[in-house]
């Protein structure tokens, strides 16, 4: 009943209705178009961290001090292939172990050559970093075993060496001068989180690698441990795991910093996780602006609203209306602009925001959380900002109010 | 059903433009003591400034006053709050006023409606209350017409049909002719004296003599305070062309 005769009083003036209503409009289509576009480009780093394996552990090697000097993470090889098998023999919580030794190389194939990342691992790397092969096929562990020249290549390096589209699987190809024989080739990953082109890699046996073209004088030393965990669940404890056990071949001193550092993905979500939080209080802190904007814009109508009605508001009050029952009608009124407002803002909001996920290639996700909480926003904007005009109506004396011209 | 006893109404008015706070004090009702009974219809006369409009006001529950007390069926107005009176306003009173004040832009019928909105009345009766007020003024013809679509007689009619939907005791008119023809002012005029024969009390406040003739009882009014109060033929004299006695 209220809010028909509100949506009567604003009909009666449909041209100021809708201007008043603009502010609103804008304020919540630009916050529902925003936050579409920032959370659409979070689920798609998020769903690359997560292609990365979010139960994976790394262990890298950590900062030694020789003579003074530091070196920083990784400087030294101070993990071996020992301690990668000691973890899977004696840790609970983890499922498979792999390890990698990597270097850049130029890699040629007839006159074409190309500086790319020959990564010696064994066969479990393709396992436990959930990466399988697009075509052809893994090295298995007798060619580990008999560092057999096979080689793996990724998708970026196949574009190099292979322009003409030429099936690369059986051709031979060459690494720091040794001949290899290509077997299969990795699925095309994409970059990771950083723009680090994963792609851009070859993958030969560990045993290969160390004993054929890395050429270490340090036999056994790997650059880096990958775990997987038997759950997400289990990162932690598997984490805490790995810790004992590296600790304890390494001899390292109770209360020491150890020369190593296990991470996992899970950080890296987390972090990404928090820079999401921080764009979306950025997005909230706009949000506020826009609809205060558009608040205060629905107030100042009404308030010239309420004077130009005065003469109503007597009549009211003359045949019978309570200030209460005004003052209902003039919030009512606010409420009515602010959240049809907020409706026809959310529906152009994700209008706009399809249509830049289309011109742009972004993708696009339409949170109904992010609709229903600008649409309370904007009703609650409607409830403050009419308040006062709606007292200041309400406040009115009859007689002063029927003589008002 | 009215009984007012030495009625004061005293207004606070702010110093003038040198704002120095020392008020002036108007008495707009210098001690009015007034019965009116039901079914009567009564026109209060007097020149502007004489206390007639405060008058109606304190009648009309709009105004309280500052001294003396006001009963309508009983009740001692005086006493009463914001809310009450205007709880009072919706169940006894009409109101019917010079400048018509119908809602711009709302056909007749819901101008009508009005008052049900904040009465006892159940929703789904309004429509037939309304358009029964309607025809009882004779324009049930014409409820779909918005107010700038009718004639100010038609106007007036439509806003004394909305003094008569609640189904008052009492219907209070401000100068219900003051903006109409005489032509028309004798139309309006006949449908008070048609709904005073049905038993309705009305009061009519007019400087027009011609307008309190059709009264059966004129209250003269001068500076506040009620000077003459009788029949009209005596109140008035004999002269119907002269304007209201000085």
């Amino acid at each position: 009943m209220t809010v028909l005769t509100a949506w009567r009083a604003l009909g009666r003036n449909p041209t100021r209705s809708v201007l008043t209503m603009l502010g609103v409009v804008i304020g919540v289509g630009a916050v529902i178009a925003m936050v579409s576009v920032g959370q659409g480009a979070d689920a798609s780093v998020q769903a690359q961290i997560a292609s990365m394996g979010t139960n994976v552990v790394m262990v890298v090697p950590g900062a030694t001090t020789a003579g003074g000097v530091r070196s920083g993470w990784g400087g030294v090889s101070t993990l071996t292939v020992g301690d990668a098998k000691a973890i899977e023999r004696e840790c609970p919580s983890v499922a498979a172990v792999t390890w990698i030794r990597r270097e850049v190389a130029q890699v040629t194939h007839g006159n074409l050559n190309w500086a790319t990342a020959i990564q010696g691992s064994p066969p479990s790397f393709g396992r436990v970093r959930d990466w399988p092969v697009g075509s052809g096929r893994f090295f298995t562990q007798s060619e580990e075993d008999s560092a057999a020249k096979v080689a793996v290549l990724g998708r970026t390096l196949v574009d190099q060496l292979f322009p003409s589209g030429q099936d690369p699987i059986g051709a031979t190809i060459r690494i720091k001068n040794v001949p290899f024989l290509v077997i299969g080739v990795l699925s095309p990953r994409g970059q990771t989180g950083w723009g680090q082109d994963q792609d851009d890699i070859v993958l030969v046996p560990f045993s290969t690698a160390e004993r054929r073209v890395l050429g270490t004088g340090i036999l056994g030393t790997v650059n880096m441990i990958f775990v997987s965990a038997v759950s997400p669940a289990a990162i932690e404890s598997a984490e805490e795991e790995i810790r004992k056990v590296v600790s304890a071949r390494h001899r390292t001193p109770p209360g020491e910093d150890p020369d190593f550092t296990v991470r996992s993905m899970a950080e890296m979500y987390e972090t990404s996780l928090a820079a999401s939080r921080i764009m979306s209080r950025l997005l909230a802190a706009i949000a506020s602006i826009s609809l205060l904007v558009g608040g205060i814009g629905i107030m100042n109508i009404l308030l010239v609203s309420v004077t130009e009605r005065t003469r109503e508001i007597g009549i009211r009050l003359a045949v019978g209306a309570k200030a209460r029952h005004i003052l209902l009608q003039f919030l009512v009124e606010s409420l009515v602009l602010s959240t049809v407002g907020g409706v026809v803002g959310t529906a152009l909001g994700v209008g706009a925001a399809v249509l830049i996920g289309r011109l742009a290639e972004w993708p696009i996700l339409v949170s109904p959380v992010a609709v229903g909480i600008a649409l309370a926003f904007a009703a609650a904007v409607g409830l403050v900002f009419g308040a006062y005009p709606a007292r200041r109506a309400a406040s009115l004396d009859p007689i002063v109010a029927l003589r008002h011209e | 059903m009215i009984e007012l006893d030495d009625v004061w109404k005293v207004y606070a008015v702010d110093g003038g433009a040198a704002g120095n706070g020392a008020g002036v004090a108007v008495e707009a009702l210098r001690g009015v003591t007034l019965r009116i009974e039901t079914g009567e219809l009564v026109a209060i006369m007097g020149a502007s400034g004489s206390g007639k409009s405060t008058l109606l006001n304190v009648l009309g529950c709009l105004d309280r006053p500052t001294r003396g007390t006001y009963r309508l069926d009983g009740v001692d107005v005086g006493r009463l709050g914001a809310d009450a009176r205007a709880e009072l306003r919706a169940a006894k009173l009409g109101f019917v006023f010079q400048s018509f004040n119908l809602l711009a832009r709302t056909t007749a019928l819901e101008n009508v409606e009005l008052p049900l909105l904040y009465g006892h009345v159940p929703p789904a009766e309004h429509r037939t209350r309304a358009r029964a007020a309607l025809a009882a003024v004779g324009i049930a013809t014409l409820a779909d017409r918005l107010p700038n679509q009718l004639s100010g007689g038609q106007q007036q009619r439509v806003a004394i049909a909305r003094a008569l939907v609640n189904r008052p005791r009492l219907v209070l008119a401000d100068e219900p002719t003051g903006n109409l023809d005489t032509a028309t002012s004798r139309e309006i005029m006949r449908v008070f004296r048609a709904l005073h024969a049905e038993g309705l009390t009305i009061v009519i406040v007019t400087h027009e003599r011609m307008v309190a003739r059709d009264a059966e009882r004129v209250v003269l009014m001068r500076d506040g305070v009620v000077i003459d109060d009788g029949p009209p033929a005596r109140v008035l004299g004999g002269s119907p062309a002269a304007g209201p006695p000085a």
